[in-house]
């Protein structure tokens, strides 16, 4: 299966500016998160990318990409009615072929020699079906989180079968649906904002977006709770950690994790070490 | 190759496994039980199967309880380590049992040890199931998260934004959910006890109906009696209102919510916490709430919680209060989105959820009902049945069946709508009035279930029949044959497996109601574990109106006549009913609807309007318009304003009628004020307490040795002389009876106030019989049998004599031919608040059973919440605050013989039979003991003034017994024992019954029969001797009823003295005679009936009687 385009939702009420924020990133470089989100899209090997924006935002995130602005095509989501409505507004840049999904306030940090987005892309090349990429999240972060439950495929590794999808369950629904062996108690895979879809996914949110019309409230978790139903779809837990720099210190503990990674690593240490010290 | 009984454990094979333990046992011989018991013990430490291990305890229980004692060459005599019996408090079963063991190796079998053994054997197979249920709630999935849950941080529940969506007087809409009750169709004979349903899941099947209800000429229709109110509130707070219990509180910390026996509000707490907002691994955590909730409805909110249940009487046998747990659990789960929809039914899924949420709540509370209780969240009428566990369950490999049943609403295709109307047009469903525990009718229920006792496994099979024959009489739209088949099955199985499923209350209504309805009145249907409270009576449908009115009539007829004989909570009630077709049901009430029930307001308003209105948040003051303007329009709420009126100002009159009589009752009963006070002052001052009952540390307490008792078995047998002395004795006039009536056995029924004396306790030859009954059948019989009429006196108090007079008088004295006379009580006291110091030392220092670890946590709750009631109440001030009946007591046993000294009673008697010289004086509960001529002749023979009956020890025999003090022979009480321990070296206990040479006492107390006619001389000589005897404080649980069914116990302090410390009065010959445990034996408590049904002393006493006509 080729993957040849990127999806990167930026159209969130309180998302629309996340990817404009400066930050040092790990070879002590100013970059925008939107800069850091495409470069992980461009170690994947993808260089048609489409982010989606709230009217008025084009030029902002145009300057923001920098060098990468002339990769980018932009569609607007002229009303909030959900975040699957709002992929699917790229339905026409998609056209009939998969692609990979970000959202725009999420960063991913890996140890690995291949990037998060890399790591997933290959997987749904190798398998030929659509693949979110998941992590094993304690029950308390699941008011936040998409959750799948299913099992592990046999004879592999971090790669599951997906028979449920949940959006934001209770942790009373994940126990009694959710729950896949070989994780730890209380814990649950949940969405990492990054998955590979198959063009069905684009086909169920037109007709999900149909349906509700002016109503909105169209979630991507209804999109793939149906594809599982109609074809494989699998979940691969990710060899790395996200940061959700939407979230209170969010983009500081982003910028932390990606200095503590990089090559100023003893410089940011010290400045802490300095902070506590003179702490009363 | 096992032993016989460890095969029966262990088949598969049905025809073996169901195979009784009784059959087996009383073939065997001692030797043979003995080894059995010894397989049964090292299996049952080995076994890995849940279920083998209990049968195998139950097993040794049963063994040890009714059978070795009734074999040839076990020993009486035998000490109970207290080391043990402090095991057995402490819930240390196991290390119990091996003290026992090695006690009964060393000093070879005997009844006390056996008595021991019982005991613990019993308590550890409880407790194994408990723990297996216990284990088993937690494990079911979209539980277990909450276990898991210790940090505010970590809550991951949070409430549906609907709920926050203010109104434009900024108040948030309120969740509301109606519920139904469930009533029992077929009364499952229990089946639905967890243990049962999980052990034989094949026989746990029960028909439930959802219902409507309503009181009878009180509410204008049937409606879901429950309702659970749910809304966020702009203070980090939880609000739990209980209307109908009248109670309120803001709950601010993590421990209140946990503290469950604080006020009223166990269980909206209880919900609160196994619906996962405050989840129970949270417990303990030091957290604090606020945090908590702010995760759950948003930083500085909170939530509030209403309960009401439309004034439905407590113990309705409708599951009232599982059903309104399980509403309240409802509606917090919708709230935070752990059910898919806010408003309307629940789907299936989410039912089972609340129902395993429910088993959760109840298991908090330290309380537990059968897993059939939640029935009103299903719509309809449904068949619960239980359900094997398979593989991947967590029950799997360790219980047969699975904790939760399942659930298969019968519809219309099977039971017609055209059946379900006839149903409701043929039956009265009503309130007996009667409040019983049934707590230890369910123990009582798995135990024989375990033991596969014969009649009771036939009962239980038939009983299975019977729910088959009433589907067939649903489907087939016969509701005749449903009240055909639901009588049989109280007449027959119900009673066969518990016989004290019925009382006499019941019996009475219904051969009235057949007497009076003759064809028309179809069947009895008994809902629940127990009858005399709720409970049915099916009518040809025509009848339907007038015997609704009737039974009203008939029941408070009935109640009149037995309230003192029977614990009455309430005056009895005619419901009105309707199938519920809809299960437990939601609906948002926003806006205007947005109004909480009446009886809401009336509880809170009055507060708010005492507070300063610039005190009050906006969103109360726009609470307060809201209301206000509801009060107008709607009809629910007319008349609002003059409750709030006359809560709001005391009333002008104070009703002074119940001071009158508590007052002229202390009149008219010789209470000494001057003594009360001086109990009170050295009450305060510590000279007197729990602590001071006991005799000095110092004090040498030794067993008896074989010289200081007679044993009357070898005596008798030994010697015919003494038979034919009591005989000769008899005949010639010399005996009178004396039983001790004036008590109201406060453990009988647990502080009730009903007339021990008069309660009809047991069915003996096919009736059910009153201890005075059963007393004067054993009068009857010696007085037949030696051609007299022995004088029978049983002497009262001021609490049990008019009761008994009146009984005795409409009841013809059961046709007794000999004199039969009352002796009135001269003496009488009033309780008072007990001191914190006294409620510290029976709770704290004196050893407690410790209970299960939930209950423990409940009772330690209760016990601070009446520490405080006592300080708050004022310590040793007059108990006042209940029916004067409640506040009175009397003061001890010693001085009803003093009485008929000082009433005239004595004085009577002797007139009519100057030849009367001795006196059998005897418990009202010692149901074995009777002028027996060979014991009399003993006691003539030995020529003491008392001669005590004693009995071996077994391990319930708490309270003394026989003891060298000081190197002298005496009867110690329970309460005199300088510490626990000395108790547990005694052999022999008092059964209370003396034989008493009539003269000699009379020289004790310095008087002559002459004396007797004055007055002054009689009391001034009781005083005298009344003053050398020791005065114990004692503490006393009495209930306080209130409400509609409620009742508080508390404990409250009196004094009294006592017979049995006249053997430590020098002057005084004392003989102690052992007799047979069959007659010294005593029934204290109604746990006792079942064993002593079963283990023959029933019978026994039936051989002593004679009942006349």
């Amino acid at each position: 299966m080729e993957i040849r385009k990127a999806i990167v939702t930026a159209a969130g009420k309180n998302q629309r500016t996340l990817p404009l924020q400066t930050l040092v990133d790990r070879d002590g470089i100013q970059k925008t998160a939107l800069s850091i989100i495409i470069e992980e899209i461009l170690r994947a090997g993808i260089e048609e990318i489409c982010v989606v924006v709230s009217p008025g935002d084009q030029t902002a995130y145009r300057c923001a990409a920098g060098s990468h602005a002339s990769r980018l095509q932009f569609v607007e989501q002229s009303s909030p009615l959900g975040y699957g409505h709002a992929i699917q507004c790229a339905r026409d840049f998609s056209a009939t072929e998969p692609f990979l999904l970000l959202v725009g306030d999420h960063l991913y940090l890996t140890h690995q020699a291949k990037g998060c987005a890399e790591q997933l892309t290959e997987m749904a090349r190798a398998e030929s079906c659509s693949v979110s990429a998941v992590q094993a999240t304690h029950e308390s972060k699941l008011p936040y989180y998409g959750t799948v439950g299913g099992r592990l495929v046999t004879g592999r590794q971090r790669l599951y079968q997906v028979e449920q999808v949940v959006e934001k369950p209770t942790p009373t629904e994940a126990e009694q649906k959710l729950i896949v062996p070989g994780l730890r108690a209380g814990h649950y895979l949940c969405f990492f904002g990054m998955h590979v879809l198959t063009p069905t996914v684009m086909e169920i949110l037109t007709e999900l977006v149909a349906e509700s019309g002016e109503k909105g409230g169209v979630q991507l978790t209804t999109a793939l709770k149906k594809m599982a139903s109609r074809e494989p779809y699998l979940a691969l837990e990710l060899q790395g950690r996200r940061y959700d720099i939407g979230v209170k210190y969010g983009l500081l503990i982003a910028q932390l994790a990606l200095s503590l990674d990089g090559k100023d690593r003893d410089e940011v240490l010290t400045q802490m070490i300095d902070l506590l010290a003179v702490r009363k | 190759m096992p032993g016989k009984l460890i095969q029966i454990i262990t088949a598969t094979d049905p025809a073996i496994r169901n195979q009784s333990l009784d059959a087996f046992c009383r073939s065997a011989s001692l030797d043979q039980l003995l080894a059995e018991c010894a397989e049964l013990e090292t299996f049952r430490r080995t076994s890995e199967n849940l279920y083998e291990r209990v049968r195998a305890l139950f097993f040794l229980y049963a063994i040890h309880r009714f059978h070795l004692p009734e074999k040839k060459g076990i020993g009486t005599r035998g000490q109970i380590s207290f080391k043990a019996y402090s095991h057995l408090l402490q819930r240390r079963f196991e290390e119990a049992i091996e003290v026992f063991l090695t006690v009964q190796k060393n000093e070879g079998a005997s009844d006390a040890i056996s008595s021991a053994l019982a005991s613990a054997y019993y308590r550890l197979a409880i407790q194994t199931l408990a723990d297996q249920v216990r284990r088993s709630v937690r494990s079911v999935r979209g539980n277990q998260w909450m276990f898991r849950m210790g940090h505010p941080a970590d809550q991951p529940l949070r409430l549906r934004p609907e709920l926050l969506q203010t109104g434009a007087d900024g108040g948030y809409p309120i969740l509301c959910e109606r519920t139904p009750v469930r009533m029992d169709l077929t009364h499952s004979a229990w089946s639905d006890i967890f243990f049962l349903g999980m052990d034989f899941p094949e026989g746990a099947n029960v028909l439930n109906v959802s219902i409507n209800l309503g009181v009878k000429g009180r509410d204008a229709a049937p409606k879901p009696p429950i309702e659970a109110y749910l809304r966020a509130i702009e203070e980090p707070v939880l609000r739990l209102t209980s209307v109908d219990l009248g109670a309120t509180a803001d709950i601010t910390s993590l421990n209140e919510v946990f503290d469950f026996a604080k006020d009223y509000l166990g269980l909206l707490k209880s919900a609160v916490i196994a619906s996962g907002i405050v989840p129970p691994g949270i417990e303990g955590s030091g957290q604090n709430l606020s945090d908590l909730l702010a995760r759950v409805v948003g930083p500085g909110r909170g939530l509030e919680l209403v309960s009401n249940v439309n004034n439905i009487p407590k113990g309705s046998r409708l599951a009232v209060s599982t059903n309104l747990l399980a509403a309240l659990i409802s509606v917090c789960m919708r709230a935070t989105r752990q059910a898919q929809s806010l408003e309307g039914a629940l789907d299936e899924s989410e039912r089972r959820l609340v129902l395993a949420r429910a088993i959760l709540g109840e298991w908090l509370g330290g309380s537990g009902g059968g897993w059939q209780d939640s029935g009103g969240v299903w719509p309809g009428i449904k068949l619960i049945r239980g359900v094997s566990a398979e593989s991947g369950d967590p029950e799997s490999g360790v219980s047969r069946g699975r904790l939760m049943p399942q659930h298969t609403i019968l519809d219309a295709s099977v039971v017609s709508a055209e059946m379900r109307e006839k149903l409701q047009n043929s039956l009265v469903l009503v309130h007996g009035g009667m409040a019983q525990n049934v707590g230890p009718i369910l123990e009582m229920v798995t135990e024989k279930y375990l033991l596969r006792s014969e009649a009771e496994w036939q009962g239980r099979q038939e009983a299975l029949g019977i729910l088959e024959e009433i589907l067939s009489a649903l489907s087939a739209k016969d509701v005749q044959a449903v009240g055909k088949a639901t009588t049989r099955n109280f007449h027959g199985p119900l009673q066969t497996i518990i016989p004290w499923a019925s009382n006499s209350y019941t019996e009475t209504l219904i051969d009235r109601v057949r007497a009076e309805f003759g064809e028309s009145f179809w069947g009895f249907w008994m809902l629940g574990g127990m009858s005399g409270g709720g409970m049915g009576f099916i009518f040809a449908p025509d009848k339907k109106a007038a015997a609704q009115k009737r039974l009203q009539e008939i029941m408070s007829e009935a109640k009149r006549e037995l309230e003192s004989a029977l614990p009455f909570a309430m005056d009895p009630v005619v419901y009105d009913f309707a199938i519920n077709e809809n299960g437990t049901f939601a609906e948002l009430l926003a806006g205007e609807k947005a109004v909480l029930p009446a009886g809401y307001y009336a509880l809170t308003v009055p507060q708010l309007l005492r507070l300063d209105p610039r005190n009050l948040s906006a969103l109360r003051r726009a609470e307060l318009d809201h209301f206000s303007a509801a009060s107008r329009s709607k009809p629910e709420l007319r008349g609002m304003m003059q409750v709030l009126f006359d809560r709001l100002l005391p009333k002008m009159q104070r009703d002074n009628s119940g001071e009158k009589a508590l007052a002229t009752l202390l009149d008219e009963n010789g209470f000494d004020r001057a003594q009360h006070e001086q109990i009170r002052a050295d009450l305060k001052d510590g000279r007197i307490g729990l602590a001071q009952n006991r005799l000095p540390q110092a004090t040498t307490i030794e067993d008896v040795r074989d010289g200081d008792v007679l044993n009357a078995s070898v005596l008798v047998a030994t010697s015919k002389e003494f038979r034919a002395i009591g005989e000769r004795a008899i005949a010639n006039g010399e005996v009178a009876v004396v039983t001790l009536a004036a008590g109201i056995g406060s453990r009988w029924t647990q502080g009730a106030g009903a007339v021990k004396a008069l309660h009809p306790f047991c069915k003996l030859a096919d009736r059910h019989r009153t201890f005075i009954e059963t007393h004067l059948a054993k009068s009857r019989r010696v007085s037949k049998q030696f051609g007299v009429v022995l004088p029978h006196v049983f002497t009262t108090s001021y609490l049990t004599h008019a009761p008994i007079e009146s009984f005795l008088a409409r009841l013809k004295n059961y046709h007794y031919s000999g004199p039969l006379v009352l002796s009135p009580g001269r003496a009488i006291g009033l309780r008072m608040i007990p001191m914190e110091r006294d409620l510290r030392f029976a709770w704290e220092e004196m050893p407690q059973q410790l209970l299960d670890e939930q209950a423990q946590k409940v009772r330690a709750s209760l016990h601070t919440a009446l520490i405080d009631w006592a300080k708050q109440s004022g310590e040793a001030s007059d108990y006042t605050d209940n029916l004067p009946g409640q506040c009175l007591h009397p003061v001890g046993h010693w001085y009803e013989i003093p009485n008929l000294l000082r009433n005239g009673v004595l004085l009577k008697l002797l007139k009519a039979q100057p030849q009367l010289k001795y006196l059998l004086l005897h418990n009202v509960d010692t149901l074995g003991a009777n002028v027996d001529p060979a014991l009399l002749g003993l006691h003539i023979t030995q020529g003491g003034c008392l001669s005590f009956e004693m009995i071996t020890r077994r391990i319930d025999d708490r309270g003394g017994g026989l003891a060298r003090v000081n190197g002298n022979v005496r009867i110690v009480e329970g309460l005199a024992m300088p510490s626990e321990e000395a108790e547990f070296d005694l052999s022999y206990y008092n059964s209370m019954t003396t034989w008493i040479e009539l003269d000699k006492l009379l020289e004790v107390f310095k008087l002559s029969r002459a004396d007797l006619a004055d007055e002054e001389k009689v009391s001034a000589a009781i005083r005298t001797l009344a003053a050398r005897l020791p005065t114990y404080i004692t503490l006393k649980e009495v209930k306080k009823r209130w409400g509609h069914g409620q009742e508080d116990v508390f404990p409250v302090a009196q004094f009294e003295k006592l017979w049995g410390d006249m053997s430590a009065l020098p002057e005084v010959d004392c003989k102690f005679i052992i007799v047979p445990r069959l007659r010294g034996q005593q029934l204290k408590d109604q746990s006792q009936l079942d064993g002593w049904l079963r283990d023959g002393s029933a019978a026994h006493v039936e051989s002593l009687c004679d009942w006349g006509g």
